[in-house]
């Protein structure tokens, strides 16, 4: 007796389903990229421990992006049948990804080290800049908002000094930036100021050749008094014979203007007055003729222009005294001197003594290299 | 026959419930991420970067392996449960030690602060003593603009302090500091040549 059709059926099923698996078990399947991902997660680890996320940020973005789209890839593939599951693209991305995290590796090695080199140059430059404001304008009178720039230039070098040290060199790149164009800036500033204020130098100079000239001539003394380098001069028939540190007012860059403005004026003079007893109450004083017919007529022109308010007072009672010695620029207008200093003027100097005060005896260049 | 046909039944049903069975961790892979983002929350990206950075290269990894299984025929998630576990322990620690690492910024920011009271203190009776301005008044304005941009600086460090960011105001104060030192030297050196005691 034959066997049932539907048995026959059972075994052919049975033998087709066998037959299927085990040639599912043994055909190939589509290797997943785990060495190209595991390459890629290393390099990328390397880009990081090479601050390639600081210094070579968007190489670092890609490299950081491909990883994530193979990786989403590898998911999405994952998803479909075994068998048809191919991972070209994930393998692409993970290649990607790798490369670009080497090139950001490479580029941020570079770029951190070249910044460092920079930042190097960056803080002497600043510290040369410093160092130059303080040779030329430490005791130069600076508006205080110029004073509040160097001052914080100051200190975001500080801040900059720190980053450096820690390795931050972004934090202290953008620092040194700051700190540089504030005083860069405010150095620029000085530095026009000056110049701007010995463009007066050739009247200075014909003041002081006149000066001479008349000590020479008339062979007797005159003082001569430079503002910018501080010094107190006496000439006699023409040559120098002595010299004294002095000290100015407040605000001393600039001929005095007005009644008030700290400032010591800039002109010839002659001492009208010699003043010994308790009348000044500094020592010993030489008043001066200030104003003179020019500082009246120069006042009165700045009124009429409007270049001076209306209310304002001409200036009056300068001096030479004594009481100096301070270190400072101390005065409202007047020239001080050491107490011993103008006891020792008083023996040269009298009524009528010539006293020509200056902004400089020498040009700006001079005045600087001197 | 019968048990012949059982056999081979019994093998197919083994087999697909042998590459069926392994079933993505996805509990623990979604309460490590959890955890991860817990330490990042406690700013360990901010106090303890390096440590941070490992817990995520370590995670990235895991994941890599999990779909490494996914593409397999007979998945086997045993390892990456356990390494999942390990990443979130480390996570969860990273979390704990961040307020402590937290603390020893706060305490260094609050040594820094309490230095700079000092020599800020020392600064201002110092400068009232400078002869009218160590060289000028000029001299004397650029100290003050200076002093004053130090505690412009701890002002800025203070408020940072305050809204819980310690590192960045000790990063502030270490410069604040160094600043203050430099014009606390700045000016004894001014008053020794002045002959002025201090």
């Amino acid at each position: 007796m034959g066997k049932p059709w539907w048995h026959i059926l059972l075994l052919s099923g049975i033998t087709l389903l066998i037959s299927l698996t085990v040639f599912l078990l043994f055909w190939p399947i589509p290797p997943p990229p785990v060495s190209e991902m595991k390459y890629a997660r290393e390099t990328l680890i390397m880009a990081r421990r090479n601050n390639a996320d600081i210094y070579s940020q968007d190489y670092y973005r890609e490299a950081l992006n491909y990883y994530d789209s193979a990786m989403s890839g590898w998911r999405d593939e994952n998803k479909r049948f075994i068998y048809k599951r191919n991972y070209d693209k994930v393998v692409t991305y993970a290649s990607l990804s790798s490369k670009k995290a080497l090139l950001a590796s490479e580029i941020s090695l570079n770029n951190s080290a070249n910044l460092s080199m920079k930042l190097v140059l960056d803080l002497k430059e600043i510290d040369d800049l410093i160092g130059m404001l303080n040779d030329r304008f430490y005791n130069y009178p600076l508006k205080s908002e110029i004073r509040n720039n160097i001052s914080t230039g100051k200190m975001l070098a500080a801040e900059a000094r720190v980053a450096f040290n820690e390795k931050k060199y972004m934090v202290a790149d953008e620092a040194v930036r700051k700190s540089k164009h504030l005083l860069a800036s405010s150095y620029d500033y000085a530095d026009t100021h000056l110049r701007d204020y010995f463009k007066s130098y050739p009247q200075w100079k014909e003041w002081i050749d006149s000066t001479i000239a008349v000590s020479s001539e008339n062979k007797e003394y005159s003082v001569i008094i430079d503002k910018f380098s501080h010094r107190f001069i006496i000439y006699l028939d023409g040559e120098k014979i002595s010299e004294f540190k002095a000290e100015l007012s407040e605000n001393w860059i600039g001929d005095k203007r007005r009644r008030g403005d700290k400032k010591t004026p800039e002109g010839m003079y002659r001492i009208i007055k010699i003043i010994e007893d308790d009348s000044t109450g500094y020592h010993k004083a030489l008043l001066l003729d200030y104003p003179n017919a020019e500082d009246t007529v120069n006042f009165r022109h700045e009124i009429r222009m409007g270049t001076l308010s209306p209310s304002s007072m001409i200036g009056e009672k300068i001096e030479i005294h004594g009481e100096g010695g301070r270190g400072a620029d101390w005065t409202s207008g007047c020239i001080a001197l050491r107490n011993r200093d103008i006891d020792s003027v008083f023996k040269y100097v009298g009524i009528g003594t010539p006293v020509t005060i200056v902004g400089s005896m020498y040009n700006l260049r001079e005045a600087l290299n001197r | 026959m019968k048990n012949k046909i059982l056999i081979g039944l019994s093998a197919i049903i083994m087999i697909a419930v042998l590459a069926g069975c392994g079933k993505k961790p996805q509990v623990e892979i979604d309460a490590t991420n959890a955890a991860i983002e817990a330490a990042k929350a406690a700013e360990a990206d901010v106090y303890l970067p390096d440590e941070f950075a490992a817990v995520q290269d370590s995670m990235n990894a895991i994941l890599a392996d999990i779909e490494a299984q996914e593409g397999k025929m007979f998945k086997s998630y045993g390892d990456a449960t356990e390494n999942l576990a390990s990443v979130q322990a480390l996570a969860n620690e990273l979390t704990s030690k961040v307020d402590g690492k937290k603390e020893e910024v706060k305490a260094e920011a609050e040594t820094l602060m309490n230095d700079i009271e000092t020599v800020v203190a020392e600064n201002n009776r110092l400068v009232a003593r400078l002869p009218r301005g160590k060289e000028g008044v000029a001299v004397i304005e650029q100290i003050k603009a200076d002093l004053t941009n130090v505690d412009a600086s701890v002002a800025e460090a203070t408020t940072a302090y305050n809204s819980g960011a310690f590192m960045d105001a000790y990063n502030k104060l270490q410069a604040a500091k160094a600043k203050a030192d430099e014009l606390n030297a700045e000016m004894k050196e001014a008053l020794t040549k002045a002959r002025i005691r201090f």
